[in-house]
């Protein structure tokens, strides 16, 4: 991903900052008139690693071309923790009383828990979606008084400035850019002043027109910017793309979409975070699935009955009193917090009502989720939550045209003819 | 040998014409059909006779009715499933090699002979308990882990942070181990104890017939150190050993499903 081969002498755009090869007339970053720059040794010393992760996305919205304020920058100090939480009030109260309880205690204890006093009004099921992470941003990036977080990303924000709509990537582009800031692409063939070298940059007649898209959805339901789908192999991540650049929580690889004769599938690059794809009606679940509602992460799996060592020693514990299954909230990486058996035919997930329930976060429904056992199998199913319920694909998934899938802190739409 | 059997009781072989086993002075003799159930409280003599100052074992059968007891007369007495003298072929809890009662200076000692159970003594006074130590309450078994220290978002790699649901601070967890293994609940501290019992306490365990109404509390310092605290249960809180550890006339130990109490005279 380097912007330069190694030893090339680069030119650094004055006006987006990025760096150019030498022999470059118009910055790939935003198509700004390279000249030729005196002092090119102007470059940071700076470990390129560390580098990356500092830096702004390198396609940095041009001031007013996206209509974008100007971005919160990642950075490498770690996320506020507790900031940019938008209006959930979190705090120390209980996770959930839990009432943990043998055998036919469920319905005394689980069932019978008593729900922790209300959120605050507004901070309740907002809008269509809502579970953007605090970004590793500077504190003040964000306000703390915002409804909802806004996700920290380059081009959520609407396109309010005319402009030209990139062909290729659909971003806005601002009148009299010769160059689509985002991705590069050259605008208006007749404007662009030819350039005596070769410019391998495809224009607008050799870009077939993308078949399909997927489209950012912000935490106010409205759409914001579009990454094209292609017939073919179409590479997503934070590295791949301008709508992804700016996600931290992205692998720079972080996923595969194939858009075929048969649909749309998509293919977890074992990234670090995955890609959840909304569920519409019952999902078989396996063990060791990972499930998104509202802000948590939460990990299904399996008890398996308890089988003798082989000296014939059987590992001693509490005697299951009818635990088939166990949701573990994942709160770091290999970390788990809180877990909850499940037990009887059905368990329901919900902030207010159910046998677990997550009342301090906000963007899980009064009751948002079911996981059932019938038959010997496991289900997960949305019951009626405002924000739905997400699966980790587990290796590839197929998505119809109109999927919701999240990916990294962002919320997206894959459509496709 | 021929015709010989197998004594019920430890294991040992039994000559056919012999009526109590030699070793262990179960009767073999066929006449009492009573070899299966449990013996009549009477003690067994290992070695010598009673010797004084020496410890002896009873096994408690629930409702306080002592079962069979060991005279620990020997100097290392080794009590597991299938090794040993202390013999208790039917507790599938116990390992073949479970456990040793020593005497060094005239002072009896337990240790753990590598079991997978381990050895639970019951607490007394309030007791550290290491992260990751275990603990019995009734029928549940509990380990009790502090929270690892809060790093903050870490990147990988690849410079990509881990998502993870939102952070919720809390010093320390409770996992109640079920049999076979497995991780039934997680229960993660609120503040800095975690009081546990049958009902009205932080965590509940409303059907363990075995646990009284308040039973027992963990607590954990600013330092981090973890302390369990018998609340004058019924029938106590036991905390698994590490290292050998002393037993003193009047305490309670658990090896497999066997609890026993140790009477030094």
């Amino acid at each position: 991903m380097l912007p330069t081969l190694k030893g090339d002498p680069v030119i650094t755009c004055s006006r987006c900052g990025k760096e150019n090869q030498d022999h470059y007339k118009f910055c790939l970053g935003c198509g700004n008139e390279i000249k030729p720059a005196p002092k090119p040794a102007t470059r940071e010393p700076a470990p390129l690693e560390t580098a990356r992760t500092i830096l702004p996305p390198e396609a940095k919205p041009v001031s007013g071309s996206l209509g974008n304020e100007p971005t919160p920058l990642p950075t490498l100090s770690p996320p506020a923790a507790g900031k940019a939480k938008g209006g959930i009030p979190w705090n120390d109260s209980p996770k959930m009383p839990i009432t943990p309880s043998n055998g036919g205690g469920v319905a005394s204890g689980m069932l019978g828990a008593v729900t922790p006093p209300p959120l605050t009004p507004g901070s309740t099921d907002p809008g269509n979606w809502a579970a953007p992470r605090p970004m590793p941003t500077t504190p003040q990036a964000q306000p703390a008084s915002a409804p909802t977080p806004s996700p920290a990303v380059v081009a959520s924000a609407p396109a309010a400035v005319e402009g030209t709509v990139c062909p290729n990537c659909g971003r806005m582009v601002s009148p009299g850019f010769a160059f689509c800031g985002a991705c590069g692409t050259r605008m208006n063939v007749a404007a662009a002043a030819p350039s005596p070298r070769t410019m391998y940059m495809s224009g607008p007649t050799a870009t077939p027109v993308p078949r399909g898209r997927i489209v950012l959805i912000r935490p106010d339901g409205s759409e914001g910017g579009a990454h094209p789908l292609h017939d073919g192999e179409n590479l997503v991540g934070r590295s791949q793309g301008s709508l992804f650049e700016g996600d931290l929580y992205l692998s720079p690889r972080h996923a595969e979409f194939q858009l075929g004769p048969q649909g749309l599938v998509v293919k977890d690059l074992r990234s670090l975070n995955g890609v959840f794809a909304k569920i519409s009606g019952e999902e078989p679940l396996e063990s060791g699935d990972v499930i998104r509602i509202g802000q948590e992460l939460l990990r299904f799996e399996i008890i398996a009955p308890p089988t003798a060592l082989e000296d014939g020693t059987e590992v001693a514990g509490t005697p299951n009193p009818g635990f088939w299954g166990r949701l573990s909230v994942v709160v770091g990486r290999d970390v788990d917090g809180s877990a909850f058996p499940l037990f009887g035919d059905a368990i329901v997930m919900g902030r207010e009502r159910g046998d677990i329930l997550f009342p301090e976060d906000g963007y899980v429904s009064g009751t948002h989720a079911r996981i059932s056992l019938r038959d010997g199998r496991v289900y997960l199913a949305d019951v009626g939550s405002s924000n739905g319920t997400f699966l980790r694909v587990r290796g590839e998934r197929t998505l119809p045209s109109g999927s919701f899938i999240l990916m990294g802190q962002q919320l997206f739409r894959a459509e496709y003819k | 040998m021929n015709g010989a059997k197998t004594c019920p009781t430890c294991g040992s072989e039994v000559p056919a014409d012999f009526k109590f086993c030699g070793k262990c002075g179960t009767r073999v003799d066929g006449t009492t059909s009573s070899s299966s159930s449990v013996p009549a409280a009477k003690t067994m003599y290992f070695g010598t006779n009673q010797v004084p100052g020496r410890a002896k074992l009873i096994v408690i059968k629930g409702e306080g009715m002592d079962g069979l007891s060991y005279q620990l007369a020997g100097n290392e007495h080794i009590a597991g499933r299938s090794e040993g003298a202390i013999l208790f072929p039917d507790d599938p809890l116990m390992s073949p090699r479970h456990a040793n009662f020593i005497y060094r200076d005239n002072k009896l000692f337990v240790r753990d002979e590598g079991s997978v159970n381990g050895i639970f003594m019951r607490i007394k006074v309030p007791t550290s308990i290491p992260s990751g130590g275990l603990f019995l309450i009734g029928e549940q078994l509990l380990q009790v882990e502090p929270s690892p220290p809060d790093l903050g978002p870490q990147p990988d790699a690849e410079s990509t942070y881990f998502y993870a649901s939102p952070k919720r601070p809390s010093k320390m967890k409770l996992v109640q181990r079920l049999r076979g293994g497995e991780v039934g609940m997680i229960y993660r501290a609120r503040g800095d104890t975690i009081t546990i019992g049958r009902e009205g306490n932080d965590v509940n365990f409303l059907d363990d017939p075995f646990i009284s109404g308040r039973h027992a509390q963990l607590a954990i310092s600013t330092d981090g150190q973890m302390t369990l605290t018998d609340l004058g249960s019924k029938n106590g809180t036991f905390i698994r050993l590490g290292d050998e550890t002393q037993l003193a006339h009047g305490d309670y130990v658990f090896l497999g499903q066997q609890l026993l109490r140790v009477e030094i005279a």
